[in-house]
């Protein structure tokens, strides 16, 4: 076993040991639990990168060029084994990088106490975990750390929204996670396995009752999972949850929870299943695209009626991996890369934005789309930047958005699923009415013409300004009394602005660093 | 002649020029001067940076920039990130950036008139709107095409609601609405069925070629149906911004947007954007045979050429658009339909497909560019100068901006085509197109389409002077205490049985020989006005239900409430206010207030009798409520035409030249650039040059 072998297995280790020691050393000392938190996600952050390097400078198929770790030595089909292939090293790539960036925020912002940096690491490492397992059941497993994890963070926020969030996400999230696990069952009986990779060579050549319960399987995996990606009508856990978590949770949530569970669920797909499969079974890709379409449209028009700015991103969320899920059921190579690509363009757009919506919740104290007039005028980086994100979430080009789209658009239409098509296309639509509704009143709404947020004094633009609003002498901002807005802050969401712009002209990038990995999943290619 | 092409950074730093400059101003803010001065330097950069590939295009040349031979990143599998600059590019990058440094000068000295605010973000946008429009041009494919496009409709919604009040917000939204759905929606639908069409036939491409992409045309005949809808996927989604009805309406709309952005950007680089993506469609994409040679099958009627649809579309809009402006009394407006109008020139030029046609309308493209800019540059100087947007609040204007109502009389002649000015010779080329395709018949078109396409042009021709000239006529031949009612603005439509008998306060219908009772002083039932109103409506008198939400008073004032709800109504013969009703000292004070307010109410009257006029006509009662228009007391000032001083030089050399731009066109076609790409372009298209 060579050393990069060991990467995957430390990588999610590490942050699940390390998460014990903020709790350990908050016996003795206040503030290590950010010191702590920066130094295992820099590590994981690296060792991210380090794999990418490995993984994307090999040649070969998907399994070949992938670092496996096959845990405590045993080998597949018995043992568990980590995998970092082409897919999943993007995402962990995703979370590593998210995980580091929301730190920033994190340090003023957020909620303290060693306490959320233990449940902060624990959520990074199952999230890690969930991304690399290479094995059914162990995916359960994560499935359940990640959701812990979660629900630590949501009901770390003030008041008894965040706890009656947290108890209804824990409640439906583990209703899900059951139901996946009844859907491992199932392949277990047809198959006897639970490695992924076995089940791939298996599944395939089932016949008879075997055949039906891997079909069953099937079901309740994507019901189980149509749960945690919060496809509608099962979503309604998310938008509490992500309006209620403490604003330096959610981007963390909103970017990587329901991402990682999407993907879980591609890599279930197509590596478990298997696009022939899926496609054999009668109504199963029907079905799949329509949840999916569905779930744009109902989505998109949740969160256009949204007068909370949280809530709207969080319907959004819905909508966006809508689109996601109708482009695997699309069954084509294209549209599998453009729903790759989304996730992690979605992952990253949405991380940035709930940033933007925590930086200004911090400094201009706003969280009503109505609340955000004038916005711009008196805090135009942030501003700035979440309009940068918000149309890069339209999928304007050029941006990560839009290639995204370009790819599920072009599947959808190989495929000639000209229903997929057109809600594709409308999607555009359906995001601009609710991104337009905030642009306009942030650019084009001056404040004078509601109620100032929070007072009159101190409203001198530039961020700069927004800890200096406290010598008003005017209300204190209670809850956020003494934080403000750093510089690192708004670095992060400017970076992630900046990264979803260039992003935008590497379409081509991600072609190639996903070719191994689309390959493997053997779907139909473009005629 | 021979193409050959060359890599060259320049199309790249056209398009980038003005997105640099963005920064610059941006961070200038703070002083205004030197902000101004970014634009400016801005726009001749840019304009030095085209102009100088012209002569090399002008031999055949073709420079191309492209971000994978730069970087080596393809923008998505297949397609390249490319600017090419190819005659048909040049053309409206050309006229783009050189427009744009006079209106760059213009645009400061309105925005500074007018004391705007947010003028860093309006500079701002408005370099970047350049910025994406040369993008437009310099595209060397659909994908690329796509990306500028979304981009320009994304940079012009600040300008668009740049005024930051309900109705700018309204109008903005609207914009968004409409130009999403034409990019994000039918041209990447369009777009992304050609990739998939040519990907069938070959290895998936969407660059332009001239005379079509020879693997969709291969593609297309596996496939006709797919390729048709992507063909009317593309023209729709150029069509919002080329404005052919039913897809129009967002261009009226966006005239509250400041003067320079309705001129430069609502009359030239936005919506020839889409005039120029119809041109890129016909040309480019799918060639001039593609749409005789898969004709749609209709019902009863057999094979119909793509074009033809899109022809008749772009027709009746000519038409209708223009019938539409005549009943327009604000200026901008009637401005914005007579845009509509003349952009579907462009796109019926385009759709008869025959070469002489075809040359007739892309030098459609300069000519109204110039003609309309002079148009709105004018309008916008007399917004500045006097606060005046109804035509019939102008009467008389002529002493007051006597160049600047010359310059709009040269921009309403060359709308008009009358000959020695640009738009007579696009127009030329247009008829003699469609009657030369009348002989040959071949492009698909039946005879008497093309000959119904001609009296179309005809028509609206027409009608271009029956809607302008009012406008020049009452600016010099009338005088704001001597002129005539205009009939088309203020009689319902279809005009009104008169009689000038009757006085003001009379029960209608009743044609008094002894010049009838008094005006009553008492309530004279205002309901069994209207009642009779409506039964009898053919023998009111010209308006004077108009006055109805005015509250009751004494003789003296009432009249003169009435003359100032019409002023026009002063010199109507025997009308009430051709006496000295409009001098009494008493009523000065309410006169201008009255004034607007009137002319309000009477607005929206017009637009409840005139039901298929456009409903968001209410903006122009809503406007009244800001400006205080009309002659101020006492008449226009007399301003000389030679010393400048009706306006500041900012504004007035701007008009100038371009007014002169316009008539260089018109009498010297030859020497100005535009006949002669217009000429390569089509030389290029179908072989032969057609002079």
């Amino acid at each position: 076993m060579s050393d990069v072998d060991l990467l995957p297995a430390l990588l999610v280790v590490g942050p699940i040991l390390l998460a014990t020691v903020p709790v350990l050393l908050g016996l003795r000392y206040d503030r290590t639990g950010w010191s702590v938190a920066l130094g295992t996600t820099l590590g994981v952050f690296a060792g991210a990168c380090y794999l990418a390097l490995e993984v994307y400078s090999a040649d070969g198929v998907n399994r070949e060029i992938a670092v496996i770790h096959e845990l405590g030595g045993f080998s597949q089909p018995m043992g568990i084994e980590l995998v970092a292939d082409t897919f999943s090293t993007l995402i962990v790539l995703l979370v590593a990088g998210t995980a580091l960036g929301v730190l920033a925020y994190t340090r003023v912002g957020g909620p303290r106490g060693n306490t959320f940096y233990s449940g902060y690491l624990l959520l990074v490492g199952g999230l890690l975990g969930l991304s690399m397992t290479g094995d059914v059941f162990n995916m359960f497993v994560f499935l359940e750390i990640v959701g812990l994890g979660t629900y630590a963070l949501i009901s770390s926020g003030d008041g008894p929204e965040s706890a009656f969030a947290a108890l209804k996400y824990l409640i439906i999230g583990t209703v899900g996670a059951s139901i996946y696990l009844i859907g491992v069952g199932f392949l277990f009986m047809a198959t006897g396995h639970l490695n992924m990779h076995a089940l791939g060579g298996e599944i395939p050549g089932l016949e008879g009752q075997n055949l039906q319960l891997a079909r069953a399987g099937f079901a309740f995996i994507f019901v189980g999972f149509a749960i945690k990606v919060a496809q509608w009508p099962l979503h309604s856990w998310q938008p509490d949850a992500y309006q209620h978590a403490p604003d330096g949770v959610t981007p963390l949530i909103a970017a990587l929870v329901s991402t990682v569970s999407a993907y879980a669920l591609g890599r279930l797909m197509f590596t478990v299943f298997g696009g022939d499969f899926i496609a054999a079974t009668p109504y199963a890709a029907a079905v799949v695209v329509t949840v999916g379409a569905v779930s744009v449209i109902a989505g998109s028009t949740l969160a256009v009626i949204q007068t909370d700015v949280k809530r709207m991103l969080a319907y959004s969320s819905v909508s966006q991996f809508g689109l996601i899920v109708a482009a695997y059921g699309l069954l084509t190579e294209t549209a599998l890369l453009g729903a790759v690509i989304h996730l992690i363009g979605h992952g990253l757009m949405k991380a940035g934005l709930f940033l933007a919506v925590g930086v200004i919740a911090l400094g201009y104290g706003a969280r009503t789309v109505d609340a955000y007039a004038g916005l711009a005028q008196h805090r135009p980086y942030v501003a700035g930047s979440m309009a940068v994100l918000l149309i890069a979430l339209v999928g304007i080009p050029p941006s990560i958005g839009f290639i995204g789209k370009w790819y599920i658009a072009v599947g959808a239409i190989e495929a000639q699923s000209w229903l997929v098509a057109g809600v594709i296309f409308l999607s555009t639509m359906l995001t601009l009415a609710y991104v337009a509704r905030l642009l306009e009143r942030m650019y084009f709404t001056p404040r004078s013409a509601l109620e100032s947020p929070r007072g009159t004094a101190g409203t001198e633009p530039g961020p700069a300004a927004a800890g200096g609003a406290l010598t008003d002498g005017g209300r204190a901002m209670g809850a956020t009394a003494g934080r403000r807005v750093t510089i690192g802050m708004l670095a992060v969401v400017a970076l992630t602005a900046v990264i979803a712009v260039v992003l935008g002209f590497s379409g081509d990038v991600f072609t190639e660093l996903l070719a191994p990995f689309i390959e493997s999943a053997e779907l139909e290619v473009s005629p | 002649m021979s193409e050959h092409v060359v890599t060259d950074p320049r199309p790249l730093a056209a398009v980038l020029v003005s997105a640099i400059a963005v920064v610059f101003i941006v961070a200038s803010y703070r002083y205004p001067n030197v902000r101004e001065g970014w634009s400016v330097l801005a726009a001749l950069a840019k304009f030095g940076i085209v102009a100088s590939m012209l002569p090399g295009v002008m031999d055949g040349t073709i420079y191309v920039w492209s971000l994978e031979e730069a970087t080596g990143l393809q923008f998505v599998a297949g397609v390249d990130f490319a600017l090419r600059a190819d005659p048909l590019g040049m053309l409206f990058a050309l006229l783009a950036s050189f427009l744009w440094i006079f209106t760059s000068f213009y645009a400061a000295g309105y925005m500074r008139g007018l004391d705007e605010h947010a003028q860093t973000r309006f500079f701002a946008a408005f370099a970047a709107s350049l910025s994406t429009a040369v993008g437009i041009a310099f595209a060397s494919n659909l994908l690329t095409i796509f990306v500028f496009y979304e981009l320009l409709s994304l940079v012009t919604y600040p300008l668009v609601a740049h005024n930051e009040d309900s109705e700018a917000r309204i109008a903005g939204r609207k914009y968004l609405t409409y130009t999403f759905f034409g990019g994000g929606v039918f041209l990447l639908a369009g777009t992304v069925l050609v990739y998939w069409l040519t990907s069938q036939a070959g290895e998936a491409t969407l660059a332009f070629e001239a005379g079509g992409i020879g693997l969709l045309t291969d593609a297309a005949a596996s496939d006709p149906a797919i390729a048709q809808a992507a063909f009317y996927l593309l023209i729709a989604g150029f069509g919002v911004k080329a404005a052919v009805m039913p897809l129009h309406s967002w261009l009226a709309d966006a005239m509250v947007a400041p003067t320079p952005v309705s001129g430069l950007l609502h009359a030239v680089a936005v919506v020839k954007s889409g005039a120029f993506g119809v041109a890129r469609v016909y040309l480019d994409t799918f060639g001039l045979e593609f749409p005789t040679a898969f004709p749609l099958s209709v019902p009863f009627v057999g094979d119909v050429p793509l074009n033809i649809p899109v022809a008749i579309l772009a027709a009746f809009t000519l038409t209708a658009a223009s019938i539409i402006a005549l009943r327009k009394d604000h200026l901008k407006r009637r401005l914005a339909y007579s845009t509509t109008a003349q952009l579907s020139y462009i796109v019926v030029g385009l759709s008869m497909l025959h070469p002489i046609a075809v040359l007739g309308a892309l030098l459609h493209i300069p000519a109204h560019a110039f003609g309309k800019l002079t148009l709105f540059f004018c309008a916008g100087a007399v917004h500045v100068e006097t606060h005046t947007d109804y035509v019939s609040e102008m009467a008389g204007i002529g002493k007051r901006m006597p160049l600047t109502m010359g310059a709009f009389a040269v921009g309403a002649a060359s709308m008009a085509g009358i000959p020695l000015l640009g738009g007579f010779v696009s127009k030329f080329y247009l008829l003699i197109g469609a009657a030369s395709g009348a002989e040959v018949a071949t492009f698909g078109l039946e005879v008497i389409w093309l000959w119904i396409f001609a009296g179309a042009l005809i028509v609206s021709g027409v009608l271009n002077i029956a809607y302008l000239w009012p406008v020049v006529y009452t600016a010099f031949f009338e005088s704001e205490d001597r002129h005539d009612a205009k009939p088309l603005l203020e009689f319902r439509a279809g005009g009104q049985p008169e009689s000038y008998g009757v006085l003001e306060g009379e029960p209608n219908g009743v044609v008094a020989t002894d010049g009838g009772r008094d005006a009553n002083g008492e309530d004279d039932g205002r309901e069994d006005e209207s009642v009779i109103d409506e039964a009898s409506d053919g023998t009111t008198d010209h308006g004077e239900d108009d006055d109805a939400p005015l509250p009751d008073h004494d003789d003296p004032e009432r009249d003169a409430y009435a003359v100032d709800a019409h002023p026009s109504d002063a010199d109507v013969p025997f009308g009430p206010g051709s006496s000295d009703s409009s001098d009494g000292a008493d009523s000065e004070h309410v006169h201008d207030h009255d004034t607007h307010e009137a002319t309000g109410s009477h607005d929206e009257h017009n637009d409840d009798r005139s039901s298929h006029d456009d409903k968001h006509d209410h903006h122009d009662h809503h406007d009244d409520h800001h400006h205080h228009g009309g002659a101020p007391m006492g008449g226009w000032e007399r301003k000389s035409p030679v010393t400048f001083a009706e306006s500041t030089w900012l504004m007035l050399m701007p008009i100038t030249v371009i007014a002169i731009g316009a008539i260089t066109l018109g009498i010297v076609p030859d020497y100005a650039v535009f006949l002669e790409l217009a000429d390569t372009i089509v030389e290029a298209v179908t072989g032969e040059g057609v002079r």
